[in-house]
């Protein structure tokens, strides 16, 4: 387990180093064309989306989709962020929602 | 923003990303090595359902190179105003750039006439070093607390939270808004597929319908 989780760690290590320096390394080589950077805005939302829906929205094989009150806080959280823009806001609201709804329901 | 706003930001984001990763099931040393040698609360995030669930290595890696990918655009602004340094500083200025250190040096000189000024090196400096002492000051905090608070607490919510307020914001436009729903559903159904592959599929398909919506709709703002 620690081996694996050591060699995950390093790989996000390369992650970081690449993404981050790479350009800075070999820009003069690297030029970016407008239709590559168009597809790139769009992927860290996806993934970032794609990460948030599972632990929300829980599908397993045996058991089929499932209800968790963490939809609920994450709904509550998304809607006090349009009404105050805040991403502190964003963290405390979703959490006290699930804590409220663990203590009234369960 | 200003440097008041970025250094809360990123102690409050240290904070919790601390948490998450020992509410993960990492020991309080692996988490350490995760946030010195990592230092991108983003990718740490998204990795950390990946590595509880023992999902393979290269997926690993590709979560958190997709997720990091806005680096790569954020290098590609920022390197005309540091090209004319030795490969070991702009290895070492990339390194250290975060999304508050581009978002308070770009506004402000993106328009400057002359680009490799002592100045914006100096500004940069002056930016990415207290980001990285706040950062790892507070993810320490957090890899404490989170050893010490019962999981009943659901703190591990809050890192799912954290990637919350990092997305919505970027979801600004008309294709945007298409693009993030399709790969939720995606997302919703991949579970259902192997190794979490269901994530590699859902950024496929976000950044397709993206482009897509994109051609058939210009790019209104919303």
């Amino acid at each position: 387990m620690d081996t694996y989780v050591v060699i995950a760690i390093v790989l996000l290590f390369l992650c970081s180093v690449i993404c981050r320096a790479g350009y800075m390394l070999f820009g003069d080589y690297l030029p970016l064309s407008e239709s590559v950077r168009r597809a790139l805005r769009f992927a860290p939302a996806a993934a970032l989306t794609a990460i948030i829906v599972p632990e929300v929205l829980p599908w397993s094989a045996q058991t089929g989709p499932a209800f968790d009150y963490r939809l609920i806080a994450a709904i509550v959280s998304i809607l006090v962020f349009q009404w105050t823009r805040s991403a502190v806001m964003v963290i405390v609201s979703g959490m006290v929602a699930l804590w409220t709804l663990m203590w009234a329901i369960g | 923003m200003d440097m008041r706003t970025a250094i809360i930001a990123t102690l409050t984001w240290g904070l919790v990303t601390g948490v998450a990763m020992v509410k993960s099931g990492l020991t309080e040393s692996m988490a350490v090595l995760m946030t010195v040698l990592v230092y991108a609360g983003s990718a740490q995030l998204t990795a950390l359902p990946l590595i509880a669930s023992g999902a393979p290595l290269w997926l690993v890696f590709a979560a958190g190179f997709i997720v990091n990918v806005r680096f790569i655009i954020f290098g590609a602004a920022l390197h005309p105003f540091f090209r004319h340094l030795p490969w070991p500083r702009r290895l070492a200025l990339g390194y250290f750039t975060t999304d508050t250190s581009f978002v308070l040096f770009l506004p402000r000189f993106g328009d400057a006439k002359i680009r490799g000024t002592r100045e914006q090196l100096w500004y940069f400096l002056g930016v990415i070093a207290p980001g990285w002492i706040a950062w790892q000051t507070s993810s320490m905090v957090g890899i404490v607390l989170g050893a010490r608070v019962p999981t009943e607490w659901a703190l591990d919510f809050a890192a799912v939270l954290a990637l919350l307020a990092i997305t919505i914001p970027l979801v600004k436009t008309r294709p945007m808004v298409l693009s993030v729903i399709a790969a939720g559903a995606v997302a919703w159904v991949g579970q259902l597929l192997p190794l979490r592959l269901g994530l590699l599929l859902a950024v496929l398909v976000g950044v397709t319908v993206g482009l897509l919506a994109e051609r058939a709709l210009g790019r209104p703002r919303l």
